[in-house]
């Protein structure tokens, strides 16, 4: 029974830290677009305002759930739970430190892919639920911009893959830092295996896969409806998309899936090209800070702290770009992620094969 | 009855209730966001089987794909003309129906004979593979095998299907294109 209840205690771990995140993260959100703004955010409640949040949460959770007359209702009240589970369930793959890790799946990458595939249904069936104008178009465009989306991404994380011969989380974070097994070079030409640090993360193991990462972290603001992929809630002209009729609980389920798929999709991003949770800190000379600062808890701050960076560019692209419109969106996506995509895709099989 | 044994009698009935909710049920959309219920057991099967690629892949292409697809015709066909199509006759057994339903029996008896008369534990090929320690583990990785299956192995039909999938891009790409001129 042991063996299950440990199980249950990760889960409820991970449902705690995204909701602690959510909470946190939109606490920065509004400080940081404030900033941007050159306004001051939430000052009033607690210090600094840092109970806002927390109020906020109380607000939705004593508010009155309403449900639209004309809804479906079945779909409407299961839609944000989907949307959520879909986005929690992708936790579970992904590793904090070495060893420490929710599931250590075989095809953990690839399951990961295939669950946050599923988030798409939770937001269709959101929009149709509703059985309101404005849902089903911003769920419609929610859809065909994650469908579109997922294909330069696809092809970034297969690049990677390709370098990293593996679909194992787990493997592909110790193969970026001193812990690796093999022979890793910095630019395919200074061997740095015993340095580790920043040298041997995978953007710089392998260059173009700075490219690669590029390309996936656009797609991920796309596939996580950020701005400036925002349309699918594009507020000027949809209201809200489709979680307009969403009130109380849900609402906040809604905003907790964003939140959580923020934090979720920087993690892969984290694991797959920044080296997950190994230092930042080279070995150089007899200072061997990398071998200082690996294993144990540094990991977990490693990752955490990475993340939460790529978390702070996400929201700092939020505020400063502007909307795209749909075609310009999709031009982006087909004419220039995806054949960009392929070319990375091809240069990790001749790295793979001539130079590593 | 172990973990494993109440997991597949768990996946096998939401399998079989969520099926036939999708078959009887007169509202298309619920049945299609059924259909998402189904094959998330069926990937649940699928994993107790250790075939845990084949159930990621079909989540991935079913319900990333082609459930979105459906429920995306839903939306642009619009709710008047969906009416129509749920206005069924409401007699289960008519006339129209009895070649379809006489397939079904004839294939339910079809089904029902094999799975009488075979022997699962005695099959040759499954002797064999035990004889020969040709089984995989659960922890074992199965990816490279599928990978270098695909490439010498079945490398005509993966092929083939690429060439069918480009031709149906391609036809894609042609029909809604802009037409020049009219």
């Amino acid at each position: 029974m042991n063996f299950y209840l440990k199980y249950f205690i990760v889960a409820i771990g991970l449902f705690a830290f995204s909701g602690f995140f959510a909470l946190f993260g939109v606490y920065a959100e509004r400080k940081v677009s404030a900033f941007i703004q050159d306004r001051l955010g939430p000052t009033e409640t607690g210090k600094f305002g840092l109970l806002q949040t927390l109020a906020d949460v109380i607000k939705l959770l004593i508010k009155e759930p309403i449900i639209p007359a004309a809804a479906d209702k079945l779909l409407f009240m299961m839609a944000p739970a989907i949307i959520f589970v879909a986005v929690y369930m992708g936790f579970a793959a992904i590793p904090w430190a070495g060893g420490l890790m929710p599931a250590n799946l075989n095809l953990g990458l690839y399951y990961i892919f295939a669950i946050l595939s599923v988030e798409t249904l939770g937001i269709l069936m959101a929009g149709w639920g509703s059985n309101n104008k404005y849902s089903i178009l911003g769920a419609m465009r929610s859809a065909a911009q994650i469908i579109s989306y997922e294909i330069p991404a696809g092809f970034a994380i297969i690049s990677v893959v390709m370098i990293a011969q593996t679909l194992n989380l787990q493997t592909i974070s110790t193969q970026q830092g001193i812990l690796s097994a093999e022979h890793s070079k910095f630019l395919g030409i200074w061997d740095v295996s015993t340095n580790g640090g920043i040298l041997s993360w995978n953007i710089f193991r392998a260059p173009h896969l700075i490219v690669a990462f590029i390309i996936y972290f656009i797609a991920s603001l796309a596939e996580s409806n950020r701005a400036p992929f925002d349309i699918p809630e594009a507020e000027s002209e949809l209201v809200a998309g489709f979680h307009t009729e969403f009130t109380g609980m849900r609402f906040a389920f809604v905003f907790l899936a964003e939140y959580s798929m923020m934090f979720l999709v920087s993690m892969i991003a984290v694991v797959l090209f920044l080296g997950a949770w190994n230092t930042p800190l080279p070995n150089i000379g007899v200072v061997n800070l990398a071998d200082w600062t690996t294993g144990g808890a540094w990991g977990i701050l490693w990752t955490v702290v990475k993340v939460l960076v790529l978390v702070g560019v996400q929201i700092w692209i939020r505020w400063t770009v502007p909307r795209f419109r749909v075609d310009q969106l999709m031009n982006l996506c087909w004419k220039v992620l995806t054949p960009l995509a392929f070319i990375c895709m091809l240069v990790s099989g001749v790295w793979r094969l001539w130079v590593m | 009855m172990t973990m494993v044994q109440a997991m597949f009698y768990l996946m096998g009935f939401i399998t079989l209730a969520s099926g036939l909710f999708i078959a009887i049920s007169k509202n298309l959309v619920r049945s299609v966001f059924m259909f998402f219920v189904t094959l998330m057991a069926l990937a649940g099967l699928y994993v107790l089987a250790l075939a845990d690629f084949i159930a990621i892949t079909q989540i991935v292409v079913y319900v990333g794909g082609i459930l979105v697809l459906i429920v995306f015709a839903f939306m642009l066909s619009g709710r008047e003309t969906l009416a129509n199509l749920q206005q069924q006759q409401s007699k289960f057994i008519r006339i129209k129906k009895l070649p379809a339903i006489l397939l079904a029996v004839l294939f339910f008896i079809v089904m029902i004979n094999v799975l009488f008369k075979t022997n699962f534990d005695g099959l040759p090929w499954i002797q064999q593979a035990i004889a020969q320690k040709n089984t995989i583990g659960t922890n074992d990785a199965m990816i490279g095998n599928i990978g270098v299956g695909l490439m010498t192995h079945y490398l005509l039909p993966f092929e083939a299907i690429s060439i069918l999938l480009m031709m149906a891009l391609v036809g894609a790409a042609h029909i809604s294109r802009k037409e020049k001129g009219i």
